[in-house]
C-alpha cells in the first residue's frame, strides 16, 4: 500500500487500534478499574476518529474572518457532536465507578474472577 | 383542520420526551420534600404521555406522519422528530405498558426497594421512559445516540435500585457490556457521517443511494458494526450475556420494563437505520439479512434450550426473552411484507406477554415468596387470578389460538414462505414446542399437582388447598396484571387494529 495514503490517514488507523484495544481490555481485563480505563479509551478512540472526519487539510478554525472570506474551514459539526459524546463517555465512567465502590465495599476487592458469580 | 391545531399536533411528540426528562429532573427534590408523592406524580405523568400518543395515534393511522423540527432549525442541519404509523403504535406500546408497571410499582417498590432509593428508582424510571419514547420518534441519529445512552444508564440504574451484591454486579456488567455496545454504534453513525456527510435518515437515505457503488466496504464496515452494537444492546443471541442476569436480578417491575420495553426500542431503532437509512437494495445486496436469520434462528433455539434448564422463575423468563428477539429478528431477516409486519408486532404481543408473566412472578414472590419453578404447587387455587393471567401469557408464548402469539408466529410462518424458505416454519414450531415444554410444567403443578408431592404443607390440609381463594396481593398490583393479561387477548382476537399502523409502514419501507 502506499506510504503517503497511511499517512494521511494516520488518523483513522490510530482510531482502529485504540478502539480494538478498548474492546479488547474491557472484555478481558478482571480487574473492574482497568475495564472502566478500557472503555474510556474506547470512546476516546471514537472521538479522535469523529474529529479526523471533520479535519480538512490546510483548513482553518471555523471562525469567521472578514478578511478571508472564502477560507477553507474545518468542518466543526463532528467537534461539536464530540461535546456531547465526552459528557456520555464522563457520565458512563462516573456511574461504573460508582458501582465498583459499591461492590468493593461488598467484597474488599475489584478483581472480578475473585467474586463475580454472575458469568 | 385549521392552522393552529395542525401546529399543536406536530407539538404532542415533542412534549411526549420533555415531560418525562423535566418530571425525572423534579423527582429526587420532590423525594426529598414528600416522598409519598413520588409515585402518584410519575404516574400522573406518564398517563398524560399515554393520552398524547393516542392523539398522535388517531391523528397518524389517517395516512399524515408527523414531522417536527425541533426549536426550528430545519431538516438537514437540526434535530427532526418523525412520527410515521410505526413510531406511534411504539409510542402508544411504550406509554401505555409503563402505565401499567407504574400502578403496580406502587406496591413493588415499597415491597422490594429500601425506602431511601426509591425516590431515585422513579428518576430511573421517567429518565428511562423518556430516553424510550425519543428513541422511536428521533430521526436523527446522533440525537438516538444520546437517547440509547439516556435509556442505556437509566436501564442500569432500574436494575441496581435494588442494592443486593447480585443486582449490583449485574448492573456493572450490563453497564459494561451495553457501553462496548453503544460505543460500536457511535462508530458506525460515524462512518456514516463519513460517507454521506448527513445525520438525518431521509437525507442519508437519499445520499446514500447515489453513492454506494463507490464505497462497497466502507458500507459492509458501517452495517456490520450497526449489527454488533444493536445486537449487544438488544441482546441478539450471542451477545445476549448481560440480560439473563439483569433481568432476573432487578426488581420485578424494572425486569418487566427492561424485558418488555427496552430491548424492544432498539430493535426499531436498528429496524429505521437498516430499511430507511441504508435501504432496501443494500439490504439485499449484502448479506446482512442471511447473518440476520442465521442468528435469529439461533436464539430462538437456544434461548429456549437455555431457558429450559433455569431453575430460578425470573431467569427462565429472561432467557425466553432471548427467544423472542429471536422471533423479532427473524421477522426482519426475513425483509417480506409479512415477515417484517408478524416481527414488528410480535414486538407488541410480547411487550405483553412479557410484562404480564414477569409482574406475575414479582406478585408470586410477593404472596408466598416463592422465587424457583419447581414451588408453584397449589398456587392456581392460592391465587386465581394472578396464575390464570400467567396462563394467558403462557399459553400465548407457546403460539395457542386465540391468544396473540399465534398471530405473530403464524405471520412468521407466512413471512418464510414469501421468502422461500420453508424450512424456517419448522424452526418456528419448534421452538413453540420448547417454549411449552418449559411453561406448561409450571402451570401443571399450579393447578393440578398430586397430592404426594407437596412440598408446602405448610399451608393447611390438602382439603384447604384444593379451593380457591381471593390473592393476597394489593389492588394496585392485581389491577395491571389482569388488564395486561386481557391485553395479550385481545392482541389475539383483533390484531388487525395493531396491525393496521404496522402495515402502513411496512408498506412505505418494502
Amino acid at each position: 500500500m502506499d506510504l503517503e495514503l497511511i499517512l494521511l490517514n494516520f488518523p483513522y488507523f490510530v482510531a482502529i487500534i485504540l478502539f480494538s484495544m478498548g474492546t479488547l481490555i474491557v472484555l478481558t481485563q478482571p480487574n473492574l478499574v482497568k475495564k472502566v480505563i478500557g472503555i474510556n479509551i474506547m470512546e476516546t478512540s471514537i472521538f479522535l476518529f469523529f474529529i479526523a472526519v471533520g479535519n480538512m487539510h490546510g483548513g482553518v478554525p471555523p471562525i469567521y474572518d472578514p478578511q478571508f472570506p472564502d477560507a477553507l474551514y474545518v468542518n466543526p459539526l463532528p467537534s461539536v457532536l464530540m461535546l456531547t459524546g465526552i459528557v456520555v463517555s464522563f457520565s458512563v465512567t462516573a456511574f461504573a465507578l460508582a458501582l465498583i465502590v459499591k461492590l468493593y465495599i461488598y467484597y474488599g476487592t475489584v478483581c472480578a474472577p475473585n467474586f463475580m458469580k454472575l458469568k | 383542520m385549521d392552522r393552529v391545531d395542525l401546529d399543536t399536533i406536530k407539538m404532542l411528540p415533542f412534549y411526549c420526551v420533555i415531560i418525562p426528562l423535566i418530571a425525572s429532573f423534579c423527582m429526587p427534590v420532590l423525594a426529598r420534600w414528600k416522598k409519598e408523592y413520588c409515585a402518584p406524580f410519575t404516574t400522573a405523568v406518564t398517563a398524560a404521555v399515554f393520552i398524547i400518543t393516542i392523539i398522535i395515534g388517531n391523528h397518524v393511522i389517517k395516512g399524515r406522519a408527523i414531522s417536527y423540527a425541533v426549536s426550528g432549525w430545519r431538516p438537514p442541519w437540526g434535530i427532526e422528530i418523525l412520527v410515521d404509523p410505526l413510531s406511534a403504535v411504539m409510542m402508544m406500546l411504550i406509554a401505555g405498558i409503563s402505565l401499567c408497571i407504574m400502578v403496580y410499582s406502587f406496591a413493588a417498590v415499597k415491597y422490594e426497594l429500601e425506602r431511601i432509593v426509591s425516590g431515585w428508582y422513579y428518576t430511573a424510571f421517567l429518565l428511562c421512559f423518556s430516553g424510550m419514547i425519543g428513541l422511536v420518534v428521533s430521526n436523527d441519529l446522533f440525537n438516538m445516540y444520546v437517547l440509547i445512552e439516556i435509556t442505556g444508564i437509566s436501564a442500569c440504574a432500574l436494575v441496581a435500585a435494588k442494592g443486593t451484591r447480585l443486582s449490583t454486579e449485574a448492573a456493572l456488567k450490563y453497564l459494561l457490556l451495553a457501553t462496548v455496545g453503544s460505543g460500536f454504534i457511535l462508530f458506525g453513525i460515524g462512518f456514516i457521517y463519513m460517507i454521506t456527510g448527513h445525520l438525518n435518515i431521509t437525507f442519508i437515505a437519499i445520499e446514500l443511494a447515489q453513492v454506494r457503488d463507490q464505497y462497497p466496504i466502507l458500507i459492509w464496515t458501517t452495517l456490520s458494526f450497526f449489527v454488533v452494537g444493536f445486537g449487544v444492546k438488544a441482546a441478539l443471541f450471542p451477545l445476549h450475556l448481560w440480560l439473563p442476569d439483569a433481568h432476573s436480578s432487578a426488581p420485578s417491575p424494572s425486569s418487566a420494563i427492561l424485558s418488555s420495553l427496552v430491548v424492544k426500542v432498539y430493535i426499531i431503532a436498528f429496524v429505521k437505520i437498516l430499511l430507511i437509512a441504508f435501504g432496501l437494495e443494500i439490504f439485499h445486496e449484502t448479506f446482512i439479512r442471511h447473518l440476520i436469520i442465521v442468528l435469529a434462528v439461533i436464539a430462538m433455539l437456544a434461548g429456549s434450550f437455555f431457558a429450559f434448564v433455569q431453575i430460578e422463575l425470573k431467569r427462565r423468563l429472561a432467557y425466553s426473552t432471548v427467544a423472542q428477539i429471536g422471533y423479532v429478528f427473524l421477522g426482519i431477516g426475513l425483509g417480506t411484507p409479512w415477515g417484517l409486519a408478524a416481527g414488528m408486532l410480535h414486538i407488541v404481543v410480547h411487550a405483553f406477554m412479557k410484562t404480564c408473566l414477569f409482574l406475575c412472578a414479582g406478585a408470586i414472590a410477593y404472596q408466598t415468596g416463592r422465587k424457583k419453578v419447581n414451588e408453584f404447587t397449589g398456587l392456581g387455587y392460592l391465587m386465581p387470578f394472578t396464575m390464570g393471567a400467567f396462563t394467558i401469557s403462557a399459553f400465548s408464548m407457546v403460539g395457542i389460538p386465540l391468544f396473540g402469539g399465534f398471530i405473530s408466529k403464524y405471520g412468521l410462518a407466512l413471512g418464510s414462505l414469501e421468502a422461500d424458505l420453508p424450512l424456517l416454519i419448522l424452526v418456528i414450531i419448534l421452538s413453540g414446542l420448547l417454549n411449552a415444554t418449559y411453561y406448561f410444567p409450571m402451570i401443571g403443578q399450579a393447578y393440578f399437582s398430586q397430592d404426594g408431592d407437596s412440598n408446602h404443607g405448610e399451608h393447611g390440609s390438602n382439603e384447604a388447598q384444593k379451593k380457591f381463594k381471593r390473592d393476597e396481593i394489593p389492588l394496585s398490583m392485581l389491577i395491571p396484571i389482569v388488564v395486561v393479561a386481557l391485553g395479550v387477548i385481545y392482541l389475539g382476537i383483533f390484531p388487525g387494529t395493531i396491525l393496521k399502523f404496522i402495515n402502513q409502514t411496512v408498506a412505505v419501507l418494502l
